[in-house]
């Protein structure tokens, strides 16, 4: 139904798609197709709704949490081939694209116009748009601009039975409850998305970054603290620590100043608002003990100082040969609190950990630093990223601010919902998919891989190839 | 009377679209909830979630309830985390006493109901909003975590009181426009922001509706950022007024270098409006199509198609009396049309033709009859809505057929 070219069993051929960007996690499917039409991906799921054989929407394979993973005897659907731009509405601010469309295309599509599509994960370059969806995805900017739940406005998709409908609606104030809103951040679960019309918005008039650096964490926290207080929500607040600025130093030479922790903080909007408001952050800074202010001067300097930061994950193998990457969330107000915690932790255990983060919305990414060569260590670094998720859940956070539960969390769900809650997931995702055949065995705990646990970070071939970064 | 725990008689100010319930019980706590949830499916009861009661006679016009299960009492919970920017609320709290508590400390849930009484459950199930959607998103866009209860008797939650987070599924969202009929909201998070410092808004008058279209294209198309941007028709002493409006807040200079670049691109009469005049500007803008009589109709549009709506409602005009306010940037709107239920009706059904500007119109406010005589929602649920319907609320206990669900 796809053409033979469009169907893929030999086991080499395989090989790619059996893990996404948490290579850990593998297993081969029996079958992987590229669909390259909303028909075809139609077909192929009927095909397995009638059969009874489970499948697994793919996107680039860009995904943290093992989404895309594919199941034993399954099918393993490539939307790598519905990679077209449909329409571009500039009066309406709106463009209709198919699954396969990089994020960052959007905006190369309508930059022209003056405008862009805001979530911005780093792997922006690479990952598809429906990857997006299913993840709901977020990225620096996120603390102003939401994450893309709140840039979706309509998707097509086929139901596990095998319908394609569409859910969402172009138009505001669609009656009824909002399964869309239910359906982004599904991780693929409950549809396979075949066409999304996303909002753009007007690029800002001006864009103003500064760096300050501190002698203690806590200090740059409470700079945060203070600008928030201050009734500003920044573009972006972002803090490096010792170590993960030591990594960045040494990969992409930033020229950060030598200093325990660097504090990262861009707004934008209108001129004299951006102006204004930037001048009171900068008093803040100051006032809560920054040694160094460095204002970027133009946009090379801005340029520089965010590849310092979005090359901190990448670097850390400078400093360590193997590490982890975990991704968790508390209270912003619990930052120093669990912060203080993974130190002690690290100093117990042995392991450096690196700690990079959306310091405005709580969301750490700490970098567990390990050795393979040296027996034990990564089961320690597991169980070490392990107790980091116990933090953030007993500070009252989340076991994953963005890179999702996949296979790879779905072990730790019961840490912050009850059985109950789970429960009722499970009876939301029976009523779209009686038969548990759209990508079984990811974000609800199955009783049968209960003990395994989440594997350390290795590096990407996208991320070895140069054309991606984390955060 | 022991059929739900704590069940008592329902009383004429407990009405459903103006029928008394038979039953009336006002859990304390989501267990209580849940477990009059339970009772009323053990006893197939016709059950309507009731908050505020301020839009308790919008939906298809319904036969009987059995029981009204009143949020009242699910009032006292408020737990702001404000150096987080969230908030945990109980469903029964009102949307105006929330702020009240939250501007003490200079946030606010930026979310404007129209109406006085609304509680935080009730905003949420009909995803309730006003202007400052334009900035801010409906309801939706701010809710980080939730607390149901079910009709099997269980409470569970989704989300969580960290802004971000994507563990589990979102079922915030999906009972956000459910209009009670998947569950009952217990408690809500949220997402706060800061009050802004400063505010001031542009009024632009026009006595025609094709510049005005001009002129809000022409905002929408720039790099202002306005909090609120609005459009109104109405008629005054000197006959039928066009109105923009486009709300700034900032910090106090951003705001007036905004209403000035906002004054050079439009070519209504303009007036800037600060503090109380500003403030009582919104309000009435708020609330306009909601005073007097006359049925109330909600209609949504592509925003580049606003001159076509503007004339649509130009048009109407030969046929019923009409009042229109709506979001210009989105594309969101309510218009008030008074007349005889027959020419309301069919104003209404013209609204729906595949040739008219407008999508998604929705019949809120009317009489028993114009409700029974034009199909309120103009649509059918789709198919997993009503498979999310069936899941969670099986004995179809929930909403008593009011819609959309």
């Amino acid at each position: 139904m796809c053409g033979a070219s469009a169907v893929l069993t030999e086991p080499v051929q395989l090989l790619t798609y059996e893990c996404d960007a948490l290579p850990h996690l593998r297993e081969s499917p029996a079958i992987v197709v590229l669909p390259a039409s909303a028909a075809q991906v139609q077909a192929v799921v009927r095909l397995c709704a009638r059969d009874g054989v489970p499948f697994v929407a793919r996107g680039h394979g860009t995904g943290l949490s093992g989404g895309a993973l594919p199941v034993p005897g399954g099918v393993v659907i490539s939307l790598a081939r519905l990679n077209r731009v449909l329409d571009i509405d500039i009066p309406n601010r709106l463009v209709t694209v198919e699954p396969g469309v990089t994020n960052l295309e959007i905006t190369r599509q309508v930059a022209p116009f003056g405008y862009y599509y805001a979530p911005d994960p780093s792997s922006q370059q690479v990952c598809s748009i429906g990857g997006n969806v299913a993840e709901n995805s977020g990225g620096a900017h996120c603390l102003k601009y939401g994450f893309t739940v709140h840039h979706v406005v309509e998707v097509e998709a086929v139901l596990p039975d095998g319908s394609l409908t569409r859910i969402g609606s172009r138009l505001a104030d669609e009656p009824g409850p909002d399964v869309l809103g239910l359906l982004v951040g599904s991780e693929g679960t409950l549809a396979v998305v075949t066409k999304v019309v996303v909002r753009i918005l007007r690029r800002p008039e001006t864009v103003q970054t500064l760096l300050a650096a501190y002698d203690t964490i806590s200090a740059a926290g409470t700079a945060v603290s203070e600008i928030i207080a201050a009734g500003i929500i920044p573009a972006a607040v972002e803090m490096m620590d010792a170590l993960a600025i030591k990594a960045a130093e040494a990969a992409v030479h930033p020229n950060f100043p030598p200093s325990d922790t660097i504090l990262i903080v861009e707004l934008d909007g209108p001129a004299t608002e951006v102006r204004e408001l930037f001048a009171m952050v900068e008093a803040i800074c100051r006032r809560t003990g920054a040694t160094t202010v460095e204002v970027a001067a133009d946009e090379a300097h801005r340029l520089r100082i965010w590849k310092g930061r979005k090359a901190a994950f990448a670097a850390m193998g400078r400093v360590s040969p193997n590490y982890y990457v975990q991704d968790g969330v508390v209270p912003r107000t619990k930052l120093p609190e669990v912060l203080g915690r993974i130190r002690a932790l690290s100093e117990r255990s042995g392991l450096g950990i690196g700690n990079v983060f959306h310091a405005g919305d709580g969301n750490l990414h700490p970098l567990i630093c390990y050795d393979e060569s040296v027996p034990g260590q990564a089961e320690l670094a597991e169980q070490v990223a392990g107790e980091i998720l116990t933090y953030c859940v007993e500070a009252g956070g989340s076991i994953t601010g963005e890179h999702g539960v996949g296979a790879d969390k779905k072990d730790y769900m019961p840490r912050m919902f009850s059985e109950h809650d789970l429960d009722a997931f499970q009876q939301v995702r029976d009523a779209l998919d009686p038969q548990r055949l759209c990508n079984p065995g990811k974000v609800l705990p199955t009783p049968r891989l209960c003990g395994e646990v989440p594997g350390p970070y290795r590096e990407h071939p996208v991320e070895r190839a140069g054309l991606a970064e984390r955060f | 009377m022991a059929v739900v725990p704590q069940g008592r008689s329902g009383t004429p100010g407990e009405a459903i679209d103006g029928l008394t319930p038979r039953l009336v019980a006002e859990p304390a706590s989501g267990d209580a909830c849940a477990a009059v949830l339970a009772a009323a499916a053990a006893n197939s009861l016709s059950t309507v979630v009731r908050g505020g009661g301020t839009k308790s006679g919008w939906g298809r016009p319904i036969d009987a309830v059995d029981l009204v299960v009143s949020t009242r009492s699910l009032a006292d919970l408020l737990v702001h985390r404000d150096g987080d920017l969230t908030v945990t609320v109980g469903a029964g709290v009102p949307l105006a006493r929330l702020n009240t508590r939250l501007s003490a400390r200079g946030q606010w849930l930026p979310v404007d109901s129209a109406f006085a009484g609304a509680t935080i459950g009730g905003v949420l199930a009909t995803n309730d909003s006003g202007p400052l959607r334009h900035r801010f998103g409906t309801p939706r866009d701010l809710l980080i975590g939730i607390t149901l209860a079910l009709t099997d008797g269980r409470v569970i939650k989704a989300g969580g009181t960290v802004v971000k987070n994507v563990a589990g599924y979102d079922l915030g969202k999906l009972v956000t426009g459910s209009y009670g009929a998947l569950a009952a909201i217990v408690d809500a998070t949220f997402k706060l922001l800061p009050l802004p410092h400063a505010s001031a808004t542009l009024r632009a008058v026009y006595a025609d509706p094709e510049p005005l279209a001009a002129d809000a294209a022409a905002i929408a198309g720039g790099q202002l950022e306005p909090l609120a941007f609005d459009v109104r028709a109405g008629d005054t002493p000197e006959g039928p007024r066009w109105t923009l409006l486009a709300r700034f807040a900032s910090s106090p200079a951003a705001v007036a270098s905004q209403i000035e670049a906002a004054r050079a691109l439009v070519h209504g009469e303009t007036t800037a409006l600060r503090e109380g005049l500003e403030t009582r500007a919104w309000s009435e803008q708020t609330g306009l199509v909601w005073e007097g009589d006359g049925a109330v109709v909600r209609c949504s549009w592509l925003p580049a198609r606003l001159g076509e709506v503007l004339a649509m409602v130009r048009a109407m005009r030969a046929d019923c009396g009409v009042t229109f306010t709506g979001r210009a940037g989105t594309g969101s709107g309510l218009l008030r049309l008074t007349g005889p239920d027959a020419a309301v009706g069919a104003a209404v059904v013209r609204a729906r033709h595949d040739a008219s500007p407008v999508g998604h119109v929705v019949l809120l406010r009317g009489s028993r009859e114009l409700r029974s005589q034009v199909d309120v929602w103009g649509t059918a649920p789709s198919a997993p809505a009503a498979a999310l319907k069936r899941a969670l609320d099986p004995t179809g206990i929930l909403n008593a057929g009011r819609g959309p669900l």
